[in-house]
């Protein structure tokens, strides 16, 4: 029997405004327990302060959860730091599930194909964001709450389809994808006790999916995403992150697995 | 060593990276064998001096063959370095060419270290600027400068490995990049049908990288010369039969 809660958690969330992080801080919200504390990090100040005041004042805010946020640019090597220290000033000693979720990601330019990707500024910038900040905040935060008895530690990748399978005219996004999710199986290999998860959360109604139907280069792909929409095949972010906080909570998964929405 | 079966590329634009040393010296060493005269091999490290030399040791067999060798010293992790080089490689495009082969097969292993010591991003771009993004800045720009034509096929290389597929503690940087270059070239292939890509892992080799990793380590495998893993990727790109965007082992064959 699985514990129905996630513990007093410290949460870190990333890409936490909008789209899918907002919507796993909202749903982390009712399964975590007083005493647990959060870190809400994207760029947009104002929709990251909009998010902790709708869960201060929510129930689980009202029964003691600890809401912060750290307004910062993952892609500038500044943000990281400031991620870490927000979390290590939130954590208390009481803390017993350290939680990170690498849920800031972005498509890339989609318009194109490989053979336009001649920019080195363009590209290092992609990756500095999607892979570098990824692997970097991971670390930093392991180190800043090193293994022991009665500390729980899961980190979460939120990763894609794309980091399996090739789509054309999405060269970046699933290169950063191919290499987070090589990312955390290095990570699962090294660290045993560490609970490791690449979740692919399947199409989602978002801005991101927005972008890839009215973006992308390839016109096949273009039309795919755009009958996904029409036809109401997309996700919506509650019903794929159900299935994430289950993922969690049961914590049966095969550490440096990839799981996908559509596996469960 | 070098037997091609008197195979060749006809006039071909062969570029190198990583030329210098280890497996991409000893493919230029091993490519002239399948070039016809009018050929131009572009070699590119960061090596000025260690590339003239391997342009003079190479020279009685180019000169007999009726091969141009060009060197180019570029630091790929920079923007400069990559510009330098397609600078290069636009200046040897204007040249009628039956076959343009480019190998990706400049890289480092980077620090292997535990995965926690990676906490610092200027490493981590560092890293992924010369091991990621310089192979698709340079493939990006070398498609450009010789697009499609009819008549000329177009081949392109990455340097790959075991440990794109399979994860090794420690070896984070290593791993992840090479992950990132599969999935990159995959990527290519779906787009570019007439281009023949191919990710090459060439087994252990008897070289610096090699060395290293022995260093760190402390476990030496079973090394071959460079050559016989250079032998099995030229002839895999001399007959061109394997499906775009495959990952082939040296192991495989």
């Amino acid at each position: 029997m699985h514990p129905p809660d996630l513990g007093r958690a410290l949460c870190i969330i990333t890409g936490a405004s909008r789209g899918f992080g907002r919507t796993i801080a909202q749903e982390l919200s009712h399964v975590v327990k007083p005493g647990s504390a959060f870190v809400l990090v994207a760029r947009s100040g104002d929709d990251l302060r909009t998010l902790q005041a709708e869960l201060t004042d929510s129930e689980a805010g009202r029964a003691g959860l600890r809401v912060q946020y750290v307004e910062a640019d993952l892609g500038l090597p500044e943000g990281l730091e400031r991620v870490t220290t927000a979390a290590k000033e939130v954590a208390t000693d009481l803390i017993d599930h350290v939680l990170l979720v690498n849920n800031a990601g972005s498509l890339g330019d989609i318009s194109g194909f490989t053979k336009s990707f001649t920019d080195m500024a363009e590209v290092n910038s992609y990756l500095s964001l999607n892979v570098s900040s990824f692997l970097c905040l991971t670390a930093q935060i392991l180190q800043a709450f090193p293994q022991r008895p009665g500390l729980r530690r899961s980190v979460v990748n939120i990763s894609s389809l794309c980091a399996l399978k090739p789509f054309s005219s999405w060269v970046l996004y699933c290169s950063g994808k191919a290499a987070r999710d090589m990312i955390f199986r290095v990570l699962a290999e090294e660290e045993p006790d560490l609970r490791v998860l690449n979740y692919a959360p399947g199409p989602l109604d978002t801005d991101m999916q927005l972008e890839a139907r009215s973006k992308s280069g390839d016109m096949l792909l273009r039309k795919s995403c755009n009958e996904m929409f029409s036809k109401g095949q997309l996700l919506s972010c509650e019903e794929s992150c159900g299935k994430l906080m289950k993922l969690l909570m049961e914590n049966t998964y095969t550490s440096g697995a990839h799981i996908d929405f559509y596996d469960i | 060593m070098c037997d091609f079966s008197s195979k060749t590329l006809g006039r071909c634009l062969c570029i190198i990276t990583g030329a210098s040393k280890g497996f991409g010296r000893s493919l230029a060493q091993q490519v002239p064998y399948i070039l016809q005269a009018g050929s131009v091999v572009l070699l590119v490290a960061r090596s000025g001096l260690l590339l003239e030399e391997l342009k003079t040791d190479l020279e009685n067999l180019t000169v007999h063959l009726g091969l141009v060798v060009n060197c180019v010293s570029a630091d790929l992790g920079t923007a400069e370095g990559v510009a330098k080089t397609l600078e290069a490689v636009r200046q040897d495009a204007v040249n009628d060419y039956d076959h343009m082969l480019l190998i990706n097969n400049a890289a480092s292993l980077g620090a292997i270290s535990q995965f926690c010591s990676f906490t610092d991003p200027a490493q981590v771009n560092a890293y992924i600027s010369f091991n990621v993004s310089s192979a698709l800045a340079l493939t990006a720009g070398v498609l450009q400068a010789l697009p499609q034509r009819p008549g000329r096929k177009r081949t392109v290389v990455n340097v790959s490995s075991v440990f794109a597929h399979k994860p090794l503690p420690r070896w984070v940087l290593y791993c992840t990049a090479k992950a990132a270059r599969d999935m990159m070239f995959k990527v290519l292939a779906e787009e570019e049908t007439d281009l023949k890509v191919l990710s090459y892992s060439p087994g252990p080799m008897d070289t610096e990288m090699q060395e290293e990793i022995f260093r760190q380590m402390g476990v030496r495998h079973e090394l071959m010369p460079c050559q016989k893993s250079g032998a099995k990727l030229l002839n895999l790109v001399l007959d061109g039969d394997f499906p775009s965007g495959a990952h082939i082992d040296f192991f495989d064959l």
